[in-house]
Formats: structure tokens, sequence, C-alpha cells
């Protein structure tokens, strides 16, 4: 028996005399994902975890008890990438390597102030620019962010968040989205480094190009193993050694368990899966707007994946008598068939929002995909224990499990389906009842992400 | 992986029967002009050339009847399929190289194809002195970035003189520029000279480390970098150098430099005033590749001379023309003819400055740029004489297989304008079926 | 090059520079307006074309034996800055671009440097006329884009030899160039090195208001022209108005550079209000309008022809046919090459038209009779027939092609240099010893 199961249950023992200190769901359907659905069952959470699950359960006496007769309990949903939680990191880079995107404007000063010296343009790697890979999310986090209520109420009950700006922006952390405190919400961290190809087109400093940011990395990676090296011989034996500068970009770098690798079209995925293998390190590909054309190549690859749920769309202003590349209307079209694809394939993927403002569209774009071929199944394990899966977090999160961490979602209604209501959130076993629907923020706001 | 791609590709290979294409005039380049010949074709190499041969049983003929086959064309200056051409951050961007930035889909790659180009060396642009590394790439349309790879072909650097480095960062700061260094022709000589010194404490840092570990001493490695390592490869003479010039002082000055380092400059790009030091270009072995005709768009461009090529042949350069444009690489054959008509030069002489010599500047010559057993099958079949400016290409193999083909373009362009209607009906529909739906979105809390 | 050729050039100009009175024999002519004459003659008197035939009596001329050569009217050049712009990245040297929206009053010619290098260099491929014309677009062409002028200013046809502008003048003021306002909303950015794209809503208001600027100049210059001819009260001329007067009286051709089909289309409709005549120039695709442009008979001069595809979709070959489909709807149409530096490249222009689908004798009239009618010269230039100015050129073949050397050219009858900046730059680095 393991010792979480048994705090768990001295926990319960001596809770037995106290007022009720726990909540059971019964007659629910339980959607496990890591086993079999249950068609009628129980759920009881306590201390923040998921004390039993079961079809035939006796429910203790000193619970709540919810009546789940036509609920259903699934996971609590996972964004596997964003910026809820970090209200100051919002995501200022597309995903692939545009030019211009994704400067790091916290660690440069803004230029068009008045008597703020201009930060001057950095001369090669060694400046180490548009690099924070220090910063940690799990540091920055706020309890405060509205979009934490906001993807609560919808059934998000965590999200794996990253620093987004510049090339190296920093490590993320898996947060839970409840919490007084920013401590309370994080999970795991780091969970990896999140790059991008910003390059800061043809006026700034280096690197001004896409093939500057991939040289850029490479000569960041490369550094950082040598510092490693270095800095082992140099604790194995000082003795007539120049002792190595602490450099707390690749410090940053070496803390991270894994690179978060940007890649939207097959031509970027492909590139950057002989990236990743180049750089000799775990790591996972982000966007995959055309991963419906590699899937294959990511099977062989093996590397995870991470679904933009912001499919491509018709540009809404755009010229009526342009005729768009077949290119384009391609993308647009078999875009949301990319989870089918990676799921026939065997890659490992999970979904992350991109900025899709609201929970309701978010399951929109969802079903986009599960139209283009995607199980429920499949849909549903994106969102919860693959996301667990991907940053080796499926020991406590993403199923409902036995001695898991109780953040579920009970809705009335098949997860995906327009009319489905959430009656129920649990974060740490806490737990949530969206009481109206929340309004969807204005359009604008969506853009300006 | 690629071990394992290298093993399908070469069973296909195998399995694959051989092409002939039958009675067409072939311009050998090399081996002068084969009338009424035929080209044998095994495992995507040129097996046989002649007048009499036999076509070997089960053989795919191709019907060159007054038709005209010549090597397929190697562009020795080009930026097509890179999705970044200048790292003008900074005057040294030997950390960077092209061939990090290959997008196999440009469809500037099919017209290449379609203009008769199968080889084309991909270049960093001429925004820096030093600028980034280059790939020679084939245009095998429908391939991978790896797939269009030259494989064996030398590791390139660019390097950049005169106007274009000096001025990319020139401005100064106070008047809103970059105020990146040089500002001039002096400075772009010291930027050179400043990198090779440092290249070579570099490799001597090396050097003493590797000597160190070999006597099992204690030492930590010196930093690897990215930006000096490829300079040391151009001092070993494992990496070409491929400068961008235009006036005669600017290229002396770069072989003098590689003279005081002892490196070797394989071709100068543009090279508009090599003709006033052929005679220096030669000594030092260095090649030339040209444009055709390009002339007056800049001040370094004023003494150009539509002669250059031809007069530089002359006087014993390796000279190629070359493109440097998406538009200019689908006629390299006309580019080639004005070379006749400015300087005399023979069809066979003209020919050769987009085929062999290209591929001797290239390091490629083996394998391309001329219709000989052993070489790679890289042909274009043309309908009249490639150097008429009525001729138009017919069909393009490379390695044997054929990439382009004027008879199929109608119909794959057919098909590509039906699966386009389709998508746009299809999204249209589905815009339909949505928008009954919209009232729907009144059951919303308002 | 053939030592023949050498001969030629340096040898006839010696000849003849002191009298354009000469008998041409045994070429082959091709007048380009009627069959050619094989082993014909050619009667030049004072600079004119006196007679042309398998026979022709010398009247005492000096006569000039073309053994073997074949005699073409000069190439015309429909749209060019030669003259105008020198070393196109210094702004010192070029005179094209002048600042504001309206400048009908711009006269190209006297901008028109005579000493310029491209005007050897240009002639010696057999070009002997251009249209150079006061606005040019970046990046080479002249094809619309984000421009800031609407009314560019009066092109003028010049011959590519004389001391003077004067000289050079076959018509000046032979077109008003208009630069029809385009409507993109993609637009490339030099910042980012990137494209940009504007919303379609701000685009399409933008180019509202300048088609409104466009047609409020057009009304204000009518009313200007009334009150001239009714001698209003408190009349005063002005010089932009008074530039209108030819366009509004339908003298003047307005030259319209018009990119996509939407922006002819417009064009078309905007001629017909303003009741002016307008030929189109520049235009990449032309779509739907191909048929009005025929029954309107609105020339049309061909944006040149080795180009890109304007899209990604397009076949590889599509600018190559645009001369072909200009043809095959009956529109007429002259060649041009929207440059300088490779004007010379002109014929080449229609040789690859040729190859792509249009008839020999079209691109050879596309280059000469076709421009000479368009721009209301053709009774000047634009073949060889009796009356016309004697701009020649002898070639040893296909001027067409690449390959093909001009042997001699006859500028109104005298016959000029080939040799130029190149040429002496090559024979003299050919003998550093």
């Amino acid at each position: 028996m393991s010792k979480l199961i048994r705090f768990a249950l001295l926990y319960a023992g001596i809770a037995a005399a106290a007022p009720p200190s726990g909540v059971a769901i019964r007659n629910a359907r339980i959607v496990t994902v890591a086993g079999p659905t249950i068609e009628k069952g129980v759920v009881i959470v306590r201390g923040g975890l998921i004390e039993q699950v079961g079809a035939d359960l006796s429910i203790p006496a000193d619970v709540w008890t919810i009546d789940g007769q036509g609920l259903t309990v699934y996971p609590g949903l996972i964004d596997a990438l964003s910026t809820i939680g970090l209200p100051d990191a919002a995501p200022a880079a597309a995903p692939a390597g545009r030019a211009g995107a994704g400067r790091p404007t916290a660690i440069a000063p803004a230029t068009g102030a008045p008597g703020a010296a201009a930060t001057p343009p950095a001369r090669g790697p060694e400046d180490r620019p548009s690099t924070t890979s220090w910063q940690n999310a799990a540091d920055l986090a706020q309890p405060t962010d509205r979009r934490i209520e906001t993807f609560r109420n919808g059934g998000f009950t965590s999200v794996g968040a990253f620093p987004m700006r510049g090339i190296f922006a920093g490590q993320g952390a898996l947060l839970n989205l409840a919490g007084d405190k920013a401590g309370q919400m994080v999970i795991a961290s780091p969970l990896g480094q999140y790059i991008t190809l910003a390059s800061s087109g043809f006026s700034g400093g280096f690197p001004g190009s896409l093939m500057g940011a991939i040289a850029y990395i490479r000569q960041v990676y490369i550094d950082a193993d040598q510092y490693k090296a270095a800095k082992a011989l140099y604790a194995k034996n000082p003795r007539g050694l120049t002792r190595p500068d602490y450099d707390r970009a690749l410090e940053g770098v070496l803390e991270s368990p894994r690179a978060l690798l940007p890649a939207s079209r097959a031509v970027e995925i492909a590139r950057m899966i002989r990236f990743g293998e180049e750089l000799k390190q775990p790591f996972i590909l982000y966007g995959l707007n055309e991963g419906y054309r590699s899937a294959d190549l990511l099977k062989q690859a093996g590397a995870p994946v991470l679904v933009s749920l912001k499919w491509p769309e018709k540009t809404r202003d755009g010229d009526p008598e342009e005729v768009e590349t077949l290119r384009a209307l391609e993308t647009r079209a078999s875009a949301p068939g990319t989870p089918a694809a990676l799921a026939r394939a065997g890659v490992m993927f999970a979904f992350y929002t991109d900025g899709v403002a609201t929970p309701r569209d978010v399951m929109k774009a969802v079903r986009k995909a599960i139209d283009a071929g995607l199980t429920q199944d499949d849909a549903v394990r994106a969102m919860t224990l693959s996301a667990a899966k991907i940053y080796g977090l499926e020991d406590r999160l993403g199923s409902v499990e036995k001695g898991k961490i109780a953040n579920l979602v009970v809705t009335k209604g098949d997860l995906f389906q327009d009319k489905t209501e959430v009656k129920y959130v649990f974060v740490d076993g806490q737990k949530f009842e969206p009481a109206e629907e929340t309004p969807a923020p204005p359009s604008r706001q969506r853009e300006t992400q | 992986m690629k071990h394992l791609c290298a093993i399908l590709f070469s069973v296909a290979a195998i399995a694959a029967p051989p092409t002939v294409i039958r009675n067409a005039t072939i311009l050998t380049i090399t081996k002068g002009v084969v009338k009424n010949g035929s080209i044998v074709i095994r495992d995507g190499k040129i097996a046989e050339v002649g007048e009499n041969v036999s076509v070997p049983e089960g053989a795919q003929v191709i019907d060159a009847a007054g038709q005209f086959v010549m090597p397929g064309m190697i562009d020795a200056h080009s930026h097509i399929t890179a999705e970044s051409v200048n790292e003008g951050s900074v005057s040294v961007s030997s950390m960077v190289g092209v061939d990090d930035v290959l997008n196999p889909e440009d469809i500037a790659l099919y017209r290449a194809l379609a203009g008769g180009v199968t080889t084309l060396s991909i270049m960093h642009g001429s925004a820096n002195a030093i600028g980034g590394k280059c790939i020679v790439i084939k245009a095998r349309w429908g391939k991978d970035a790896p797939g269009i790879v030259f494989e064996g072909a030398m590791p390139v650097i660019k390097f950049a003189l005169g106007e274009n480095p000096k001025r990319s960062g020139g401005t100064p700061v106070a008047q809103g520029g970059r105020g990146r260094y040089p500002a001039t022709r002096m400075g772009v000589e010291d930027v050179f000279r400043e990198a090779f010194t440092e290249a070579k404490n570099y490799q001597a840092e090396w050097r003493e480390y590797n000597e160190k570990i070999k006597r099992g001493e204690n030492a930590i490695a010196p930093h690897r970098d990215l930006k000096l390592e490829p300079l040391v490869e151009v001092l070993e003479g494992k990496r070409y150098v491929h400068a961008h010039g235009y006036r005669s002082d600017e290229m002396l000055m770069l072989l003098k430099v590689s003279d005081e380092f002892g490196f070797k400059i394989r071709f100068f790009v543009h090279g508009l005033e090599g003709y006033k030091i052929a005679k220096e270009l030669a000594a030092h072995d260095v090649g030339v590749s040209t444009f055709s005709d390009w002339w007056s768009y800049k001040v370094e461009a004023y003494d150009a001379i539509p002669y250059n090529a031809a007069l530089l042949m002359k006087k014993g350069v390796l000279v190629s023309l070359n493109s440097d444009d998406a538009e200019l690489m689908r006629h390299m054959n006309q580019e080639a003819a004005k070379t006749v008509k400015y300087g005399g030069l023979t069809e066979t002489e003209a020919l050769s400055l987009v085929t062999i010599n290209p591929a001797k500047q290239l390091g490629v010559d083996k394998q391309v740029g001329s219709i000989e057993a052993g070489k790679d099958a890289d042909l274009v079949i043309f309908d009249k004489h490639p150097l008429s400016n009525y001729a138009k290409v017919q069909k393009v193999l490379i390695d044997g297989t054929v990439y382009f083909d004027r008879d199929k373009e109608q119909s794959e362009l057919s098909k590509k304008d039906a699966r386009k209607k389709a998508l746009i009906d299809k999204e249209k529909q589905q815009q339909q079926q949505e928008s009954p739906r919209r009232p729907g979105a009144a059951r919303r809390p308002s | 090059m053939n030592r023949f050729a050498v001969a030629l050039m340096l040898a006839w100009p010696l000849l003849a520079a002191s009298n354009d009175t000469f008998l041409l024999k045994n070429v082959t002519v091709h007048p380009v307006t009627g069959p050619d004459i094989a082993n014909g003659m050619i009667l030049v008197e004072n600079g004119r074309i006196a007679e042309v035939g398998p026979k022709v009596a010398a009247k005492g001329a000096r006569v000039v034996d073309g053994k073997g050569l074949h005699a073409y009217p000069g190439m015309i050049d429909s749209a060019t800055q030669v003259g105008l712009a020198e070393i196109s990245s210094v702004r010192e040297t070029v005179d094209t671009n002048e600042l504001g929206d309206f400048n009908p009053q711009l006269r190209a010619l006297v901008a028109v440097n005579p000493e310029s290098e491209h005007l050897p260099v240009v002639r010696a491929n057999g070009i002997t006329t251009v249209m150079t014309l006061p606005f040019q677009a970046g990046g080479g062409g002249m094809r619309g884009g984000a421009s800031t002028t609407l009314i560019a200013g009066q092109g003028a046809l010049i011959h590519l030899d004389g001391w003077t502008w004067e000289d050079l003048e076959v018509r000046r003021g032979a077109a008003m160039q208009l630069v029809f306002p385009s409507l993109e909303t993609r637009s490339f950015r030099m910042e980012s090195m990137s494209m940009a794209r504007t919303p379609f809503a701000e685009v399409k208001a933008a180019y509202e208001k300048r088609l409104k600027d466009l047609t409020e100049f057009f009304e204000e210059a009518r009313r200007y022209q009334q009150a001239k001819k009714g001698g209003a009260p408190g009349f005063q001329p002005d010089l932009k108005f008074e530039a209108m007067l030819p366009v509004l009286e339908g003298k003047m051709p307005v030259m319209v550079l018009a990119a996509r089909e939407r922006a002819i289309r417009d064009a078309i409709q905007f001629a017909d209000k303003q009741k002016i005549r307008i030929v189109i120039a520049g235009a990449r695709e032309y779509g739907k309008t191909l048929a009005d442009l025929k029954a309107k008979g609105i020339p049309v001069v061909a944006s040149p022809t080795l180009e890109l595809p304007l899209n990604e979709d397009d076949p590889y070959d599509s600018a190559y046919t645009v001369p072909a489909e200009l043809y095959k709807a009956g529109v007429k149409f002259a060649f041009a090459t929207f440059n300088v530096q490779f004007a010379r490249n002109l014929p080449y222009q229609a040789a690859t038209a040729v190859a792509f689908g249009l008839p020999y004798q079209e691109a050879l009239k596309a280059l000469t009779v076709n421009p000479a009618e368009i721009w209301g010269v053709s009774d000047q230039i634009g073949s060889i027939d009796k009356g016309k100015w004697a701009d020649l050129m002898l070639t040893d073949g296909d001027p067409l092609e690449a390959r093909t050397q001009i042997k001699a050219l006859y500028i109104k009858g005298k016959q000029v240099e080939l040799t130029n900046r190149h040429t002496k730059l090559f024979e003299k680095y050919m003998n550093r010893p």
C-alpha cells in the first residue's frame, strides 16, 4: 500500500468524528480516462485527493453527497500551454518563427521612453539576446488573473503556464486554477523551456533572422552542455582550473527538463524535429496546424506535441476578389484533422488553447477536431491524461484515479456538446459551482492577444 | 532514420527499370554534340551516351526526336527556398546557415525546375562582410528538406564586399541607423582581418587543448564557437568561400587578405568588374560567377559590361552565369546565349557557363554539369536548341527521375483547380450550414 | 566578336555620317507592314525612306552593300526611363517621380540627358526609339503599387541619337502618364522584411478617396477648359489644367498603369466617364476586361513577358502567355521593358511570347508598327515604308534571338555608332597587358 493511500485512510479515520470533510459524487457516469468508463459509480474526494473511485462503493458518513444522476465526471481539463495565471506574460509571439514577434519587453527597456537609454543591439549569441530562460512561471504566478475563473468555470482545472516572450522565454509550471496564494497553485515546476524563433527583423540586433534565431539556440545549447561539464570538472578538482563564470541564461536552460519548440507548417515540423534531435534534449513541438501532414514523421521521431486549438481561419477583412492559394485553403480545411491523424498514428498529443478567449470557443474548436474524425475518448484524453503524461505528471494528474489530485469536472451532458452545462468543478478537492455562464469578453480582446 | 531512407531509396532505384532518351541531339558540353543519339539511364546515373546505343530490355523510352538534351542547368547563386536570407544584424554572421531554413515547398523550386535548372547554390545574402553558411540543393520538387540537399557538395560560406556590407549598418546611431561597423571598404577589409585573426587564435586554442588532453592533463575545453568554426574550416580548406564583390579593387583586396591568412576564395559572385583583374583572378585560380548583362542599378555596377563572362573565359578564369533572382533563373539558357552576342563565345562555351563551370565552382563536377557516363542523370530536354530564345523546356530529369513534364502540366493544373474549387465550395457550404444556426446564439443570456 | 562586325561598326559611320542619302542593297527587307523582300533595296533620302523594293534606282546616291544582312525597322520600347535615370540607386542621377499627386504639366523630354550612357547601350541592340516616362514604381516595374502619384506627367517618345533633347524628340507629350490607384490588401514592409495585411475596408476607402480625387481633378480641368473657351471674366491661366487640355480634347492619350483586372475595369469605366483616350500599361492579368479592351479599341502596353507568375498557384508560364492572350483577344498591344538597364533586352521579351503562342509576325509588329500607331507616329516610324524616318537595323539574323548580331543601325537615316560604354571597357580590358 502506498504511503499516499495510507495517509488518506488515516486522514479519513480521523475525520470520521468531525463534520463532513469530503465530497462523494454518486450515481454518476465516470470517465476515468485511465481505465474503462464507469457507467454508474462513485467518486470520493477528500483532502484534495481522489480517495476512492468505483462502481460499488459504500459512501462514508462523514462526506457531503452529490447526486450525480445524469451527470458525468471527467478529470479536470488541462490547457497544456498557456499564460493563464501569468497576467503579465500574455503571449506576444506567434507560434512559428515569424519575424518581429515576441521580443522580450521585460528585459529591453522601451526605447521610446524619454530619457531611457536604448539597449545596445545584441552583437551575437554571447549577449544572450531575447533570453529570460531563468524566469519561472511558478515564481510569476498570480491568483488574481481573471482568466482563471473564466476557464475554471468552463471545466479547466490546470494549465501548463509559460512565460512566452523572447527566444528563451522561460520555464513553465503546471498551475492549478484555484488558490489564494500563488504557491498553492503550483503543481510542478519547471515543466520545460518555452522557445520561440523570434527575431528582430532587419533593423535590430542579433538575431535578425529565422536562421539567426536557430543558430542562437544551437549555440546556447552547446554552451550549456559545456558549462555543465566545466562546472562538474571544476567541482571535482578546482586546483589549477579557471573558475567557469556563472551564466544565468545557461542555468535556466539546464534547469529545464525539456524544450518546447514552435512548429506549425509541415516544413517547420520536419525542421524542428531535426533541430530537437540535434539538441540532445527531450523536446515537445507546439503549434501543429499542418500536423495532419506530418503524423508519421512525428510518430517516428517519438516527440510529443501540443496542438493549438486556434484553427486557421479565413481572413475576415480580406479582399473579396482575391483568390486564396490552394495551400491556404488546404490547411484551413485540414488543420482540424490533425488530432485525428495524430491519434491514428499513435502520436502523443495534447491540446492548448492558444489565446482562444473562452472555454465555449475552446469546446467548439475541439468539436471541429471531432467532426474531422477524432474520437470523443481521444479528445478527452488530449485534454487530460496526455497533457499530464507529456509533462511527466501522470502519477498525480490527468485521470480519475484513486490517489490523484482531485481535479474534476462534472457536467450535465457530454463534455463537447454545445448545450453541455458544467455543474461542478473540483480543483485540489475544492468544489466550485459555475453559477451563470461567464459572458464572453468582447471579441476585440481576442484579437489583441 | 537517414539510413533507412537511404536503403529504401536504393532498393527502389535498383528495382526501377532503366530509362532511355532516344533520337535526341545531345549537347554533352564536355564531349561534343551527339546528333541523333541516345542516353541510357540506370539507377539514376547516366550509363551510356552515344549514337549507337542499344536499348536495354524493359527500358522506359523517352522519344526526343527533333529535340535537344543538355545537362541540367546549375545556378551558382540563388536564394529560393531559403526562409531567411540575411542575418544582417552583425558584420560576422558565420554562425548562421540557410541550410537550417530550407523550405522545399517554395513554389520557386518548381519554377526553377520548369526552367531547366536542376542544381542551385542557396546562398546567404550580402548584408555583411562574413555572411552565413550556404547549401547546394537539387530541384527535387516534392522531397523534404534533407531530400533536396545535394549530397557530397562542399560546405560553403558567403562573404561580401562593397556597398552592401558597408551600407547595411553603416549609418550612425545618431542618424537613426544601427551604427554597425563597417561603413567603408577599408572597414570591410578590417572585418576580415579581425575575424581571421580571431579564428586563428581559436584554432590554436583548440590545438593546445587537444594536446593537453593527449598528454593526460586536466583541462577544460575551450568555448565552442559556432561563429569561428566555419572560419577555421575555411583556413583548413574544408569550406569554400563564395564572395560577393563588384569592384575590382575590393576583389583584389580580398585576394590579398586570403593570401595573408592562407585561405582560398573559390569564386566571386557578381564579380561585375572581374574583367578588370582577369590576370590576378587567373593567377589565384579564383573563379567568377556573374550576371549576363546587369548594370547601372547602383554605383558599383556602373562599370559592369555584358562582355564580362566572355572576357574572363578568354583570359583563363573559371566563370559561370548565375541568377540571384527567382525569375532570371527560369531562363539561364537565354542568359548564356547573350555571351555569344557579347564576346563571341562558341555555343558549347556559352552553355558551359550554366553547366560544367558552375559545377566545378561548387565542387560537384564529378556528379553533374555534363552528359557523361557515370554522372547523375540530371537532364533537360528542349524542343529547340537551348541557346534559342524560342526554346521551351519539355522535360527535366533529376537522378533519372522525371520531375517536370510540360505535357503533364495542363492536367496537373486542372487537378489543382478542381481541388481548389472543391475546397472553396465546401467552405461556402459549411458557412451556409452554420449561418441558420446563428439565431441559436440568442439562447445565450444577453 | 568577329572581324566583319568590327569592320562594319568602325568603317560605316565614317562613310555615312556626312550624308543621310544612300541606297541599301542586297538585304532581306522586313518592312513588317508587308511581305519580306528577299534581296531587296532601300533608298534613303535626307533621312527618310524614299523607296523600298526588289529593285530601286540609286538616283546617284551612295550605294551600301548589305550582303547577307537583314533590314528591320528599328524597335520601339513603349515604357522606359532611358535618359531620365542613370544609376537607379543614386537619387541624384534619377529624374523620375516628382513630388505631388497631380503633375500633368511635367514634361519628361526636358529632363532627358542626351549624353546618358544608356542611349548608346540600348540602341546597340536595335532599339531606335523609346517612350521615356516621368514615373517609375519601386522595384524596377511601373505597375501602380503603393504610389504617391496619380498624374505623373507627360511621357516623351525619343530617338536614341542626338546632340540635344530637341534632336531626340519624336513626339513630346506622346502620352499623359496616369498611375491608377491600386487596391492591395497586402504590402511589403521594409522594417520587418515581410508582407503585411491591411483590412480590405481600409484600403477600399483609401482607393475610393484616390479615385474621387482623380475624378475631381479631371472635372476641375474641364471647368477650366469651359472657362477658357467661354472667355470667363477673371480667367487666369493654370499650367496644370492647361496641360490637361490635350487630354480632354482627346489629342493626347493617357497611359494608365494598372496591374490587375479590377484596376483595368475601373480605368475603363473612368475613361468612359471622362471621355478620354487611354492606353492600359503594365497589366499582369486582364481577366474579363479583354473583351472590353477589344470592343472599345483600347490598346495595351504589355507588361514584360519574362516575369514571375502573379500568384503561387498560377501556371509557371502565366506571364509568358499574356501577349498571346492579348493577340487572341484582338487587342492591339506593344512590348515594353518598363526598365532602364534591361531596355536593351526588349526583343527577348517578344521572343518568349512567341515561344509561348504569339505568332512571330505579331511579335515583330508589337515591337515596331503597333507602338508607332499607339503613340500616333505611324507616319514617322515603325516600319520600312516610304516617307518614314529611316530608322533601320541591319542584322545577321532574327533580331529576337540573343545570338543575332546587330551589324549596323540607322536613326533618321544617319548611321549611328554601335560602340558604347560597354564595348569600350571591353576593348580596353581585353587589351590589358
